[in-house]
């Protein structure tokens, strides 16, 4: 295809001296010159220069405090809801409601039900009977909002002005407990879901699909191993009648946190009382919602291991100049979140570490970690290798994602075996120490942000029932020894091993090779150490 | 009462300056005494040294902090002959100084469990570290290092350059980065904002340690400098620490003379086209001269600019979204997505809209974003402003969420602005953006103005120049 590069300049075209109103009609040639395409001098705007004060401003008073270590107040309310704040300096307050709901309960149901609920949230309810109306409402609080489905939480938030704090849970109660999800509204979220899937096709990244495989390879047909993303075929398939039944039996106050950041804890509970409490769901009030409360997917995940492959081509078009690759996720079964094994899980996350070949930032990205060091600096061909520990309340995965060209597939397999086989082998003092120093350090970095110590306080308070200091992390890191780590490899390595691949797959080796490597102590697949033409 | 005041005045007046000295005056009385605003955050506390370095923190108290060195200088200090030094010099700057050679610097860092990240753009070079409180003075120790005293080995050199190759491959497969720097290219023609930060592959191949040499000698400043800092930072302790470690000392970074002015850069309505049919879909920009950083109008131009928002498929519901283009975007599938942008530079900027589409589509999402530019322009009403108002004051201070954040806040403003703008001076000036005022900033930006214009794709059916300039005005006011 031929690239045609036609540049232009027309500002110097008199053609285009564009015609003015009569106030300019007496402007001489030289003023029309100077004119062209040049934005007037006239003052516009009544403000002093952006690097002058404005006068007259009222004297701020800033804050002095630091800050505080306060305690996480939880209060349950009578209908089972419960209420967990944390005071914080700063002029916003992150307030939402993390619900114990997500893709891992829907067996009963169309899998993608959670699909449409983060896409249907925040739209019309029985107060706001247009989402214009709530916007408008929320944005006059200086606010912003969001949805976010996972596998097991469900999480509805907003941010605004801490004096708006009423407003905001009044809000989040009608969206929460009283959506219409009108049939157009669903038909907008199908919509979207469709445009999300084709997106999700189209781009380079392949995180979030490589997960929903992964998961599905690891709890075949059960809890974390349905799909997240909703499946094509049941995009048709769910309606309203479904969305209310589900909502009617899974978002029930017993299953949801109310949390708040950079609030006053008697006033969240006040006005929680308020909307989530002394006010109905729909689902209770309104006799045109035919749902009936299906009882909830108790199951704990069973761990079953296998592989899900997807041939395809990466990138879906060749010629925007990323390279051809094809993707593979190996996984093993972690520990749950509760499991006194979780913290040397994460240790062990840190130390492998992992990211691209070829990846913005400087030192402080984990350079040193071990996919790095062993496997991206070793092999020019492997193009990422990224470990990630996923948790869950009953199980875990822990991962390992890389990425190379079809051609390197099989070899991608061998070396990423080889360096989960040698995670049981032995550790240096020093990785030891870095990566315990790391993930300190992160956790404190992350826990900045007030969105992220929102979801924080929500979702332990949501499994726990109440929230455990960073500072119990940091000594609970502290204390992790090399057999700590060398004890976790080994659980992860008595499990059997789940693959998920994406791209040009025609060098997978066959799931029984990989099993078996895995449980050989040197990692190696049969017949990869002698010379075999007849594989 | 007003004007019988005001009256009383006029007879002292001898010019028409004094009038609105006068006029203030009686402002001030008939006003009652402002309350002090209350905030809720730390104030930033500024020092400049006598080496001319500024420091600026906010404080927290926080066992994270950030800390960081903004340099009044990028690409736009840069020639055609040495275009990409600035970048260059960036990446040179991990690879080793007197003191520690890379893999001691990349240890040390990694083995704090902190961070260190460099970027550079048109018109700043920013070098900062996010570490623990208790590492701030060893992250400045760091940072003062690697600023000063780069080694600039001619094998590193030779070695970064394959790697800055490699990022511009990465740059060009990312279709958004590659339409704005073709509009910088065509808005910006024969100025130096046109050059892309990357520069182009001859340079990179032919930089050599002489260039960098010069370029530090003229562009790192400590004049040209501030060190910013955010969460658990002490400011009295940061001062001591730069006027230890940045004592000029170091022959390399003495300022001898005066800092380099910068020469305006003329915006040019241009267009270009670059056509290739095998990409999936159509990236189009287009662009008008919006106002510089410290321009009173840019505030009113990012209000404009939250009126056009951003859109894209994955959104459900967006015929209920508030601004217009989103909504006919969403009912008459006019594209796959959208953003508007405000580029600010020191004398000028860009503001314009960048959408992707099918190539059928390109006419229609033109004309739709050109009727809706030219909507801004003459009747753009009070309560959609007002929606605006409130969405950007709060986008701007929800952004403020962490110590890297705030830093970079503190360091751009510092070197935009010369000072720190306080949130309730911020949220002041942007509450009191009308819907004439928008009108009147956009009819002296928008109205009738030559754009600069950019296509990347499958672009056959982009209008024409003439008619997309055509488009920039009405038949009537």
């Amino acid at each position: 295809m031929a690239l045609r590069i036609l540049k232009s300049a027309v500002s110097n075209q008199r053609l285009l001296i564009p015609l003015k109103p009569a106030k300019y009609a007496k402007a001489t040639y030289s003023e029309w010159e100077n004119r062209v395409n040049v934005p007037s001098k006239e003052k516009v705007t009544d403000m002093p220069s952006m690097d002058q004060p404005v006068p007259d401003l009222p004297t701020p008073i800033y804050a002095t405090l630091k800050e505080e270590h306060q305690k996480t107040q939880v209060t349950q309310l009578e209908n089972g809801i419960r209420v967990a704040s944390e005071n914080r300096f700063g002029e916003f307050a992150t307030v939402g409601v993390v619900i114990d709901s997500g893709s891992r309960y829907e067996v009963a149901y169309p899998s993608g039900i959670s699909h449409f609920l983060e896409k249907l949230a925040f739209n019309s309810t029985v107060k706001y009977p247009d989402k214009d109306v709530m916007m408008n409402e929320l944005e006059s609080q200086g606010g912003i909002c969001d949805s976010q489905g996972s596998r097991d939480t469900f999480i509805y938030a907003a941010s605004a002005y801490t004096n708006g704090l009423d407003n905001v849970v009044k809000l989040l109660g009608e969206v929460v407990l009283r959506p219409q999800i009108t049939n157009e509204e669903v038909d907008a979220a199908r919509q979207a879901i469709t445009f999300e899937l084709e997106m999700l096709k189209m781009r380079p990244e392949q995180e979030t699909l490589l997960l929903d495989l992964i998961h599905m390879a690891a709890y075949r047909e059960n809890t974390l191993g349905l799909p997240k993303l909703c499946p094509p075929h049941n995009l048709q398939k769910i309606n309203r009648d479904i969305l209310f039944n589900y909502l009617n039996s899974h978002h029930s106050p017993q299953r949801m946190v109310v949390a708040g950041v950079g609030v006053e804890h008697n006033r969240l509970v006040e006005a929680v009382q308020k909307y989530f409490v002394d006010k109905k769901p729909i689902w209770e009030t309104d006799n045109e919602i035919r749902s009936n409360i299906l009882s909830v997917d108790k199951s704990i995940a069973q761990y079953t291991g296998g592989i899900v492959q997807e041939e395809c081509d990466i990138p879906q078009f060749a010629s925007a100049g990323l390279p051809v690759l094809s993707h593979v996720m190996l996984a093993l079964e972690g520990c749950s979140h509760q499991d006194g094994d979780f913290i040397p899980m994460c240790v062990l996350n840190m130390m492998m570490g992992g990211g691209g070949s070829f990846s913005a930032g400087g030192p402080g990205k984990g350079m040193y970690t071990r996919l790095y060091t062993n496997v991206l600096n070793r092999y020019h061909w492997m193009y990422s290798a990224t470990a990630y520990n996923h948790s869950y309340s009953d199980t875990g995965l822990f991962c390992i994602h890389a990425s190379a060209p079809p051609t390197h597939v099989r070899e991608l397999v061998e070396v990423i075996i080889r360096e989960m086989v040698s995670m049981a082998s032995s550790i240096s003092e020093q990785e030891l120490r870095r990566a315990k120093t790391q993930l300190q350090s992160m956790l404190l970095m992350n826990l900045e942000s007030r969105p992220v110590v929102f979801e924080d306080i929500g979702r332990q308070v949501l499994a726990t029932g109440h929230r455990k200091r960073p500072e119990y992390f940091i000594t609970e890191i502290e204390k992790v020894k090399k057999d700590d780590i060398v004890a976790v490899a080994k659980r992860l390595l008595n499990s059997q091993p789940s693959i998920a691949a994406r791209g040009d797959l025609r060098k997978l080796p066959a799931l029984d090779y990989m099993q078996q490597a895995f449980v050989d102590g040197d990692g190696r697949m049969p017949g990869s150490h002698k010379l075999s033409l007849f594989r | 009462m007003a004007l019988l005041r005001i009256s009383r005045f006029l007879p002292q007046l001898r010019k028409n300056e004094t009038i609105c000295k006068v006029l203030k005056q009686s402002r001030h009385l008939s006003q009652a005494r402002a309350e002090p605003a209350v905030l809720n955050v730390p104030p930033t506390r500024c020092t400049t040294l006598d080496s001319g370095i500024r420091v600026a923190t906010e404080d927290w108290g926080s066992q994270t902090a950030t800390v960081g060195i903004w340099i009044d200088a990028g690409s736009r200090c840069e020639t055609a002959q040495n275009n990409g030094v600035a970048h260059f010099m960036e990446h040179m700057a991990f690879k080793g100084t007197d003191k520690r050679s890379q893999s001691e610097l990349e240890i040390e860092i990694e083995d704090m469990g902190a961070q260190l990240n460099a970027y550079t753009s048109r018109e700043q070079t920013v070098y900062y570290s996010k570490c623990l409180a208790k590492d701030v003075p060893k992250a400045v120790e760091i940072l003062a290092d690697i600023v000063q005293c780069a080694k600039l080995g001619k094998t590193e050199i030779d070695r970064e350059r394959g790697v800055i190759l490699r990022e511009m491959q990465e740059v060009e497969s990312n279709l958004q980065e590659v339409i704005f720097d073709h509009l910088h290219s065509t808005a910006y023609q024969g100025t130096p904002l046109a050059n892309t930060i990357l520069g182009p592959t001859a340079n990179i191949q032919a930089i050599n340690a002489d260039d960098l040499r010069c370029y530090l000698s003229t562009n790192y400043k400590p004049n040209r400098m501030v060190i910013a800092g955010a969460g658990g930072v002490n400011h009295d302790q940061l001062v001591k620490l730069v006027e230890e470690l940045f004592s000029g000392g170091d022959p390399c970074n003495k300022y001898s003379g005066q800092v380099p002015t910068i020469s305006p850069c003329r915006f040019t309505g241009s267009e270009i086209r670059v056509r290739d049919d095998s990409i999936p879909l159509a990236h189009v920009a287009l662009a008008v001269e919006g106002a510089g950083w410290t321009d009173p109008d840019t505030l009113t131009l990012m209000v404009a600019s939250t009126l056009l928002g951003a859109w894209d498929r994955s959104q459900a519901s967006a015929k209920q979204n508030a601004t217009n283009l989103a909504r006919y975007s969403a009912e008459y599938d006019l594209c796959h997505s959208y953003q508007s942008f405000n580029t600010c530079y020191k004398d000028t900027g860009l503001w314009g809209i960048y959408f992707v589409t099918d190539c059928l589509k390109i006419e229609d999402m033109m004309f739709n974003v050109q009727s809706e530019l030219m909507r801004l322009c003459t009747n753009v009403t009070e309560s959609e402003v007002a929606r605006a108002r409130s969405l950007l004051a709060a986008n701007t201070l929800l952004q403020l969420d962490t110590s890297t954040a705030v830093c970079e806040d503190i360091g751009r403003q510092m070197l935009c602005y010369g000072r720190r703008i306080t949130p309730s001076e911020l949220t002041h000036r942007i509450n009191s953006i009308t819907a004439k005022n928008v009108r009147d900033v956009c009819y002296k930006y928008i109205y009738d103005r030559c754009p600069a214009v950019a296509g990347v794709g499958p672009i056959e059916q982009l209008p024409d120049y003439n008619e997309v300039r055509g488009a920039m005005y009405w038949l009537r006011v």
